[in-house]
């Protein structure tokens, strides 16, 4: 194979943003916005000339789907193409999906497909995709019904982009009718394929990115290489909250030393907008400029504070908190430390518990958490003052990046052109923009195109973390073992809050998603979160807040069976009404041979619960347990997302959503002293190997027969996280008579080379 | 310090200011073969990992100097068409996400292939990281090989 080397912007270029919308001879572009999509309409007209996806046939036969949202490994893209051919009714295969730009659409869409995250991207479009696919079909063949005048739809029939007059026999092609139908204005009803005859939906197909990712030549973030471009190194105060106190002197290997502001609206926590936090030493490749990075001696002044940050006092904090913390008051300054109600009554349910005949009272602590993505933040900008910007990035943000440039460049939304990379993983770090805010600093101040990359162990010390959580759960059962309430207390740092969102009397819906509108039948609850004061950034890490209250919300379940003394199936059956739900448990527990037992020597724990609108139920085998380690022999996941598009697709995220599960629960944390990250890479933070894999079997519940628009379509991307790290308690519960209520299991675990 | 190396079948002069430079960043930063990826910097992750006379060894911690003379491989030159055993297994099986540790993955499942394991008893051999966890999907691909 030749030199892979490609200069994006060449490659790129020939798809700028503003030539592709307009309308090209030869070329049917069928205009459509995602997700707000409620009608078809011309290009200019429907949007000033910006939409984030868009559908072209050429007259060479070529169909691309242009989309605005982020590849990082889950599929999406193939996922929106294979959604869109079914109802186009051509080959999966012909569909090639083209990055597509960020949008500034007005009203801008709630969840946009343009931000990659909640694992939203194809439950979000899946209704406006198929309509997509239907409307361009129909226009065509509207096209081929002018061409042989016969305005009889019933005498023509569609096969993978042919569309026949079966009178005479006349086949036309979507290539053949697309000058056409680029002058007619889209139909306005189109019949989508009907539930019996889908072809595609439902199906694995395999995915389009895949072969670009064992030849080396995807391009991720960190492989772009743009003419004469530098290459800068980012190296942050070591403590959270410390500021630069004097720009040091360049070191020798360097070209410069950029000190680095936060930006508003990228920093978290400490991190305040205007405090400069970071220098970026700018050189020639990225070894030397790493040298020269490490030898550089900065200076940074800690503000007083700086001594509170350490994981003891935030777990003790935590702790007081859970005692007793001040109530919101509407209208109030409700600082961090505040108590929100999230569902139910304290006063009833406490008085329910403290009547029952047997109590479970327990307290759960998790740690913060990196992301840890394989491919380390990092962007590229070239930046001509006055004139343009152009970056590449692996971003799931397009549309913040887009203003974010703006907002630092002063230039126009058409002045700065974004690239959306390949992301080497992304996880909900790359949701954020604070990487991308310092690449625009650099190349702003060098004036030369620069990419910017973070090494890892400042992609460990400086990320917005998964954030740390103490549940104090009390639930209690009466002589028939009902539950007579259950009195659940999150304490965790707020990460809408830390984004300047004033909480409302339900507090931060991140910290408190899935301890809520949960549907066992507690008797009477009540759902609590604190908002913990700690400043230290906090994010959004694959499944947010469900991968904390899931633990603790599945462990108190656990628990209560134990001290009913029922199966933790069974109890847990018992305990809920919702029939999908119960589909879901009896799924995972049909699967994994529940009432057979596990074999000699290992044990299993269950648990189920919900996010994005999935259903998820696990069963975790262990064996093995030490003080220093445990085997997952074997793990059965169950899901229910209402419908799925490629359930290849659904198994291999769920796959990976176990592992990533496991890699927090067993061996996952961050730790603080005096503001300071303690684990700095990947021998600090263990994380599985292949050897530690388990065999995990993964159903999914059938998709409906008939499927109905009205009903809310789940998420998979981030479904098989939640529900980990429970099941394996539950599990090492029965294996060892011993409950964890503290993860990681195996804290300050390392990995070897 | 002028240096010539072979990649690939291909001589590449380089210029490095620095001999200990990492094969790792001479590959991506000064000949331009950005398929070898950097993940830890200190041999942990494997992400690096690229063939020299048939061994995976850890580009980001072997200098350059050390790679002189020496037949290196890395994702690129493991075929022209991905029509490595591997490369069609991976393909087959479906196994990257992301995929930004299957450049580092493939090449120490092609230097296990190059040392005479076979099968199931190739993934003994491949201890990359890979975040998004497509283990399961590797041990199922290696099976055919």
């Amino acid at each position: 194979m030749t030199n892979p080397t490609i200069f994006p912007s060449e490659k790129t270029n020939a798809l700028g943003r503003r030539g592709f919308l307009t309308s090209a001879t030869g070329v049917f572009t069928l205009t459509f916005v995602l997700p707000e999509f409620s009608r078809f309409t011309d290009a200019d007209a429907a949007s000033g000339g910006q939409v984030n996806a868009w559908l072209r046939i050429g007259s060479d036969e070529s169909i691309s789907l242009t989309i605005g949202s982020s590849e990082m490994g889950q599929g999406s893209f193939s996922g929106l193409a294979q959604v869109l051919a079914e109802d186009l009714m051509v080959d999966y295969t012909r569909v090639k999906t083209v990055q597509g730009p960020p949008s500034l659409v007005a009203p801008v869409p709630v969840g946009s497909s343009i931000n990659t995250v909640g694992s939203g991207v194809v439950r979000n479009n899946f209704w406006k995709m198929r309509d997509a696919g239907a409307t361009a079909r129909e226009t065509l063949v509207k096209a081929a019904m002018n061409q042989v005048n016969d305005q009889t739809r019933a005498n023509f029939t569609v096969s993978n982009g042919v569309v026949t007059h079966t009178p005479t026999n006349t086949a036309l092609t979507y290539g053949t009718l697309a000058n056409a139908a680029a002058l007619l204005p889209p139909v306005a009803i189109a019949t989508l394929v009907p539930d019996g005859q889908l072809r595609l939906i439902g199906k694995t197909l395999p995915r389009t990115d895949i072969p670009l990712k064992v030849d080396g030549s995807a391009l991720y973030g960190l492989d772009v290489r743009v003419p004469g471009m530098l290459y800068a190194v980012i190296k942050h105060c070591p403590s959270f909250g410390g500021t630069l106190t004097t720009t040091p002197n360049k070191p020798s290997g360097a070209i410069a030393v950029v000190p680095t502001k936060v930006i508003a609206g990228t920093g978290r926590g400490t991190e305040v907008t205007g405090n400069v936090n970071a220098v970026a030493v700018v050189g020639t490749n990225t070894w030397d400029t790493l040298q020269a990075a490490k030898s550089l001696n900065v200076s940074w002044t800690l503000p007083s504070t700086t001594s509170n940050l350490n994981s003891a006092k935030f777990l003790s904090d935590a702790q007081a908190l859970a005692v007793s913390a001040p109530a919101y008051i509407a209208g109030g300054a409700n600082p961090p430390g505040t108590l929100y109600t999230v569902e139910g009554s304290a006063a009833p349910t406490n008085a329910a518990i403290s009547g029952s005949a047997k109590i479970v009272d327990a307290t759960y602590t998790l740690p913060y958490v990196a992301h840890a993505c394989m491919e380390v933040l990092n962007c590229t900008v070239s930046f001509v003052p006055g004139v343009s910007c152009e970056i590449w990035a692996p971003t799931q943000s397009g549309k913040s990046v887009l203003q974010l440039a703006m907002a630092i460049t002063g230039l126009a939304a058409n002045q700065i052109t974004l690239h959306t990379m390949y992301l080497g993983g992304g996880l909900g770090r790359k949701a954020e923009t604070d990487f991308v805010s310092q690449a625009i600093q650099v190349a702003m101040a060098v004036g030369k195109p620069v990419k910017l990359m973070w090494p890892r162990e400042e992609d460990f010390t400086r990320d917005q973390y998964r954030p740390m959580a103490l549940v104090h759960g009390s639930a209690g059962l009466d002589a028939s073992s009902n539950i007579t309430g259950f009195a659940y207390r999150n304490i965790s740092p707020s990460i809408l809050g830390q984004r300047g969102v004033v909480l409302g009397p339900a507090g931060d819906s991140q910290g408190s998603e899935a301890s809520n509108k949960l549907p066992y039948n507690f008797g009477s609850r009540v759902i609590e979160w604190v908002s913990h004061p700690s400043p230290i950034p906090v994010g959004f890490w694959r499944s947010v807040g469900a991968s904390i209250n899931t633990f603790a919300v599945e462990s108190l379940i656990d628990e209560l069976a134990a001290a009913a003394g029922q199966d933790s199936y069974m109890f847990r059956r018992s305990k809920l009404t919702d029939p999908r739900w119960i589909k879901v448990l009896d799924k995972v527990a049909d699967m994994a041979g529940w009432s057979a037992g596990p074999p000699a020597g290992r044990a299993r724990g269950i648990a189920i619960g919900t996010a994005f609108n999935s259903i998820v139920a696990e069963i975790v085998e262990v064996s093995n347990a030490t003080t220093t380690g445990l085997t997952v022999n074997r793990v059965w996941v169950a899901i229910d997302p209402y419908l799925n598009v490629n359930p290849g697709q659904v198994e291999a995220q769920m796959q990976g959503g176990v592992v990533h599960g496991m890699n927090a629960a067993l061996y996952g944390q961050q730790t603080f002293v005096n503001g300071a990250a303690q684990a700095k890479n990947f021998n600090r933070s263990r994380m599985i190997r292949q050897s530690e894999m388990p065999q995990v079997a993964v159903a999914i519940i059938p998709n409906p027969t008939v499927m109905d628009r009205a009903a809310v379509i789940g998420g998979v991307g981030e479904l098989g996280v939640p529900t980990f790290a429970p099941a394996l308690a539950n599990a090492y519960f029965k294996l060892t008579g011993k409950r964890q209520r503290s993860l990681p299991f195996f804290p300050g675990a390392t990995m070897g080379g | 310090m002028n240096l010539t190396l072979n990649v690939n079948g291909q001589n590449y002069p380089v210029t490095v200011s620095d001999g200990g430079m990492p094969l790792l960043w001479v590959l991506r930063d000064l000949i331009g073969l950005t398929g070898t990826k950097y993940g830890c910097g200190i041999e942990v992750c494997k992400a690096c990992t690229v063939l020299m006379d048939g061994q995976p060894e850890k580009s980001c911690v072997v200098d350059v100097t050390s790679a002189v003379g020496k037949k290196i491989v890395t994702i690129e030159g493991l075929s022209s068409n991905r029509s490595h055993p591997a490369q069609k297994a991976w393909i087959d099986n479906q196994v990257p996400q992301c995929g930004y540790c299957q450049s580092g993955v493939l090449m120490s499942v092609a230097g296990a292939m190059q040392a005479g394991h076979h099968g199931t008893e190739i993934m003994s051999e491949v201890q990359n990281l890979c975040v998004c966890g497509t283990y399961q999907r590797m041990k199922d691909a290696v099976k055919t090989l």
